[in-house]
């Protein structure tokens, strides 16, 4: 009864932007009140329709998905679009964890908005459009339906990183920076996002029809050319790449700090880059033709994730640290996603069903580390943001012993930290060793498995980076003597700000037993036997003595705790104990791979060099062909002595004889290309 | 989809029916100067011209959801596809002559005159989409062309008019030269000018010199109208430098008909021509996808580059027609549609961003990037609007632009719908997506200017209510179009549907 509204989730946070945007500035908390309310109907609706399916027919011995829709436009004698929801595990998990963080972050934004006055008012519009896109994104049942919401949060996260441009706490550098940021990380984005138009006009072109049901259809996908089929998925990863930052578009991200912190908790955490993750779960039947695809999108996560981590080592930004190590977890995903795929598209050609079931374990793996960083990181993030409200700057160096003055901030930025680093027990610690053992099974198939070895190696060490940096990052914060910035700090932050923290860091240490309790069993994927139906999810769970067996009896787990808790321990001695100075291993800043990171490894300049030599070249160059050559400024010179004759005179032989010599040279080409089209084509 | 009985306008109007749109415009242009020379007043002129063109426009869509069809003299026919290309202009001068008369670029001495012209303009447009004879079409083009002349050179205080007019004129003049000629050429092969004997003659003679000949001059000479490279120069000059209701006029009105001209001559043609020897038109459809591919290429490059926000919608217009241009080298019922469906989204986006532009020229804010800076908070409304207007020319869901790109495209891309294309046109459809995410890094510059950078002064804009009326009406079809695209479907499918021969 509840599903047949799952269309509502999304319409009624985007109800919701359209009150706040017409009346705002009249409500409570200028619109801040109204957008909660929002975001607790759409969650509240959420969990009813997450209750109802997982409880209901279609889930439970049925197809595994529950969908339904309205046609939104059909093309005569061709295909039909339509506009529907598509319900099945994988949506499950994404709502849940998408509706819930959005609405303790917009909690939290009362409190970190309050000095804001009406300028509140645009933000909580935004983000309620911003969470309408996110949600509609999960919801949809087709790749046209996605592609519209894709873009609807890609304009919102524009608008959103943009918001401190004009007046920035900051000050005026951090306004221009905000504007630069905002720009870049929508034409960044923007890339992956005509990749990801490319895909679905192959797909249209390869299955005459976009909807779930019909794509992930096993005798259609087999009617189908393999070949298309791996150009249409390399081309929708391309968006996925843009979109969750991977390598080598990830750039984008640690400039999109420039915006409100909640914003970004929303971005790493709740939406935005978690739908290109979800792109690639979402399109798991397509994406599993080919092991090659999956060797890449493995190998692209692998890359990311030691690339990021690396730059956050040195980096003094609180926010800059965090959004590096989004980054770098994001990698994991995207590592775990395609090694899963590699074995389960292996399994596939080899009817292997004990491959195809370390397969269906990647994709949990890699959609369960989704889940559970979704928390830490809101938790992460919204730490910052209390810090930051509460001492001024982002510069950690400015910053030290906050803890005694800000408790319950530096308690659950600990257990956030202790998640991420993957501390045992914690959230962390379930889905980043899960991962790690995919891509750790992967290796052993298939002539390129070694290429999953490399993989592996580079996920344990970003592992030991991420234990560091993160420790690095909480003992510069919250110990040591007190800096700068402690000084001035307002102290602890309001509740509205506290309370939210304390809620997900619950969650940020216990979401990761869920996976003891049968979670897995919703998020997994597997081909049927008999129809070769892609089913998502209906399994048992495995249960908590499989999961503690297998990570406990693995001597790489212990691999990992290792370097995690040496991780912490030498970023404790270099930021709390002060016994290592961290300066001696860089020669003070000067070192070359010092400077390689504070300069993120040279993208910036190459994303500039590219746009700016390359491609505002290219235009600049034209343009000169156009006003010197062809002479096509309106100066306006001729008309100041209109009507002298002279000026006539000057027109006619200086600008518009050009103009109508290339009119001539153009028919002439008209003709010529015609003739020669028609000598090779035939017709003459 | 809607049916009504409209038996009463035949009865009432007898054998006029088929052209009782252009009627009733010509004589609201007929009337204009003597309304003005009475009663003096710019707001009052502009009002009657209005009225000329509302009621024309009724009648209209009362003949086209009767679905309606006559012929005048088998001079011209009303159909579908003329009823629908006839609403269009009427959108485009209602929209003109609305923000015409607030406009401080629009002329205070010729009021009379200007407003009869654009009416003029306005008709011959409409005769064009109802013509199907080449010298009825010709001499509806210059109908268009001659107002538009003396329009653009009807500037006050700007030097640049002037220069803009006379470029156009020349070029025009050029353009007109080339198409009576290959007129001319095409009369001597056929021994007619009506276009589906024509095309039924060509169909058993092949190709010629002449007929090559024939087709590069008409291709250039109309391909001035639609501004395609190579014949787009003067655009960028005539729309910077007319008064900014011309210049949307121009862009949105104009451009569509050299665009019919197009879809009349060589989609008409070459259509009957394929049914006839199905690889014979191969050839020429490459011609046309050429034309679209460079069109648009040029069009979105030369934008990015610049400081002038007139001037770059000039370019960015160039763009947009490169990408309606596809239909015709795709030639199927399904992407006449989409180019159909394209030319209204266009109308609507374009239409809203000149007239934002337009608007802040008349309160005095200027029409380069930096004019623009912090213009959010100045005037939210406006801003808001323009964002919508260039995201969706910049093909972003879910707007109109984005719907009309993906109906186009997607008949690049997808084979069957009972035409015998097949996948080589997908290199087309490959270039104008790489097209569309070029033309967002300069739309973008836009919004940035207007949202994220600050502006010199805060302080609020107060807009003519006309202004605003018009931009607000142009945003709710941007978004109506991109969301609910499927009635508006049926129509231009049933447009192309009567196109197709």
């Amino acid at each position: 009864m509840f599903i047949e509204y799952t269309w509502l989730i999304p319409v009624i946070p985007l109800i919701f932007f359209v009150i706040i945007g017409l009346t705002g500035n009249k409500t409570p908390k200028e619109g801040g009140l109204i957008a909660v309310i929002g975001a607790l109907a759409s969650f509240v609706l959420s969990v009813l329709v997450v209750y109802e399916f997982l409880t209901g027919p279609a889930y439970n011995g049925g197809v595994g998905y529950a969908t339904d829709a309205v046609t939104w436009f059909s093309i005569p004698g061709g295909f039909t679009l339509t506009l529907g929801y598509y319900v099945d595990g994988l949506t499950c998990v994404m709502l849940m964890f998408s509706s819930l963080i959005s609405l303790l972050i917009f909690i939290y934004s009362i409190g970190y908005m309050h000095d804001q006055g009406k300028r509140s008012r645009r933000y909580f519009a935004e983000v309620s459009l911003f969470l309408a896109g996110m949600l509609g994104l999960i919801i949809s049942n087709n790749y046209l339906m996605t592609f519209v919401f894709w873009e609807i949060m890609g304009l919102c996260s524009y608008l959103l990183i943009g918001f401190w441009s004009f007046r920035h706490p900051e000050g005026d550098a951090a306004s221009d920076n905000a504007a630069s940021a905002a720009k870049k990380a929508f034409i960044v984005t923007r890339l992956g996002d005509v990749s990801f138009m490319g895909g679905l006009f192959v797909l249209l072109y390869a299955f005459q029809s976009l909807d779930y049901v019909n794509l992930f259809d096993p005798a259609a996908i087999a009617a189908v050319d393999t070949n298309l089929i791996v150009l249409a998925t390399l081309l929708l990863f391309g968006g996925a790449i843009g979109k969750s930052a991977q390598f080598p578009l990830q750039d984008w991200l640690p400039d999109a700090m420039a915006g409100p912190t909640t914003v970004s908790a929303l971005i790493h955490a709740a939406t935005m880059v978690k739908a290109g993750v979800y792109l690639v779960a979402r399109s798991y039947p397509l994406f599993v033709q080919s092991a090659d695809v999956m060797l890449l999108v493995g190998l692209i996560g692998g890359i990311t994730a030691i690339l990021a981590a690396s730059m956050a080592l040195n980096n003094m930004n609180i926010k800059k640290v965090l959004a590096y190590s989004t980054i770098s977890q994001l990698g994991y995903m995207i590592m775990a996603l395609g090694a899963g795929g590699y074995m389960m598209a292996i399994g596939m050609k080899e009817g292997n069903a004990a491959l195809i079931a370390a397969g269906a374990a990647g994709y949990t793996a890699g959609v369960f580390h989704m889940f559970n960083h979704a928390f830490f990181k809101a938790l992460l993030f919204l730490g910052s943001g209390s810090v930051i409200h509460s001492c001024g700057t982002e510069d950690m160096r400015e910053m030290g012993g906050l803890g005694k003055k800000m408790k319950w901030t530096s308690i659950t930025m600990l257990i956030g930290s202790l998640s991420i680093a993957g501390f045992p027990f914690f959230s962390g610690f379930w889905s980043k060793d899960l991962v790690l053992e995919s891509v750790m099974k992967a290796s052993e198939y298939g002539p390129e498995g070694y290429i999953f070895m490399i993989i592996w190696i580079l996920g344990v060490v970003t592992a030991f980076m991420t234990a560091f940096y993160m420790f690095r990052m909480w003992y510069m914060t919250f110990a040591g003597p007190e800096g700068h910035a402690t000084e001035h700090s307002h102290g602890e932050s309001p509740s509205t700000m506290t309370v939210p923290l304390m809620l997900l860091s619950i969650f940020a240490f216990g979401s990761g037993f869920l996976i003891l309790f049968g979670l897995d069993g919703i998020i997994t994927i597997s081909p049927d036997s008999i129809t070769g139906a892609f089913i998502v999810g209906m399994h048992e769970g495995h249960g908590a003595v499989h999961y503690i067996e297998e990570l406990f009896t693995n001597p790489y787990t212990y691999l990992t705790i290792v370097l995690a808790l040496l991780g912490i321990y030498i970023a404790y001695l270099m930021y709390s104990k002060f016994s290592v100075n961290p300066g001696k291993f860089n020669k003070e800043g000067e070192s070359r791979l010092y400077k390689a990171l504070e300069k993120r490894w040279w993208f910036p300049q190459l994303y500039n060099w590219i746009s700016w030599k390359f491609g505002y070249g290219i235009a600049k160059g034209v343009d000169y062909f156009d006003r010197n050559v062809i002479d096509g400024t309106v100066n306006g010179l001729s008309g100041s002595v209109v009507g002298s004759g002279e000026s006539a005179k000057y027109v006619q032989t200086g600008n518009v004889g050009n103009y109508a010599s290339i009119v001539m040279i153009g028919v002439a080409a008209v003709f010529v290309v015609a003739l020669v089209l028609i000598y090779y084509m035939g017709g003459m | 989809m809607v049916d009504i009985d409209i038996s009463w306008i035949p009865d009432t109007f007898g054998s006029v029916t088929p052209v009782l749109p252009m009627v009733l415009v010509i004589i609201g242009a007929l009337l204009m100067p003597g309304i003005h020379l009475l009663l003096k007043n710019k707001n009052v002129t502009c009002a009657a011209s209005l009225a000329f063109v509302v009621v024309a426009a009724v009648f209209n869509i009362l003949l086209l959801l009767g679905h309606y069809t006559g012929t005048y003299y088998d001079l011209f026919t009303y159909d579908a596809f003329s009823g629908l290309m006839i609403l269009l202009f009427q959108a485009v001068a209602f929209i003109a002559i609305l923000i015409a008369g607030p406009s401080s670029e629009t002329t205070r001495m010729h009021v009379g005159a200007f407003f009869s012209l654009m009416l003029i303009a306005t008709a011959g447009m409409s005769f064009v989409a109802t013509a199907s004879d080449l010298l009825l079409i010709f001499v509806g083009v210059e109908m268009v062309s001659i107002p538009s002349y003396a329009m653009v050179a009807m500037k006050k205080k700007d030097p640049r008019a002037s220069e803009a007019a006379v470029k156009y004129i020349i070029i025009g003049g050029l353009s007109s030269g080339l198409t009576i000629y290959g007129i001319s050429m095409l009369f001597g092969l056929t021994g007619t000018t009506n276009i589906a004997d024509i095309a039924a003659a060509l169909a058993t003679q092949g190709y010629t010199a002449g007929l090559v000949i024939a087709l590069a001059t008409m291709i250039a000479g109309y391909g001035f109208k639609i501004a395609a490279a190579p014949f787009h120069m003067w655009a960028p000059d005539v729309y910077e430098g007319a008064a900014t209701p011309v210049s949307l006029f121009l862009a949105t009105g104009s451009k569509k008909m050299g665009l019919i001209v197009y879809i009349k001559v060589f989609f008409v043609m070459f259509v009957t021509i394929q049914a006839a020897q199905p690889f014979m038109t191969e050839s020429i459809q490459y011609v046309f996808a050429i034309l679209a591919a460079i069109t648009m290429t040029v069009g979105n490059i030369l934008a990015i580059v610049q400081g002038n926000v007139k001037r770059m919608l000039a370019y960015s217009s160039i763009a947009q027609a490169g990408y309606m241009l596809m239909a015709l080298a795709i030639l199927s019922d399904w992407a006449l549609t989409g180019a159909i469906y394209y030319m209204f989204a266009h109308v609507f986006m374009k239409g809203g961003a000149f007239v934002v532009v337009a608007a802040l020229i008349t309160v005095g804010v200027g029409e380069t990037l930096k004019d623009y800076r912090g213009l959010a908070k100045r005037a939210p409304l406006l801003s808001a609007i323009m964002l919508l207007c260039v995201f969706s020319l910049a093909g972003i869901p879910p707007l109109a632009g984005f719907t009309a790109k993906f109906f186009l495209f997607s008949s690049a891309i997808v084979p069957g719908l009972g035409d015998p294309i097949s996948s080589q046109w997908i290199w087309l459809a490959f270039v104008a997506i790489l097209n569309s995410a070029i033309s967002l890094y300069y739309y973008a510059k836009i919004v940035k200017a207007m949202y994220i950078e600050k502006g010199e002064s805060e302080e609020k804009i107060k807009v003519p209510a006309a202004f605003t009326v018009a931009a607000v009406l142009c945003v709710l079809g941007v978004i109506a179009l991109g969301i609910f695209p499927e009635p508006f479907l049926y129509y231009c499918s049933q447009a192309a549907a009567a196109v197709m021969p």
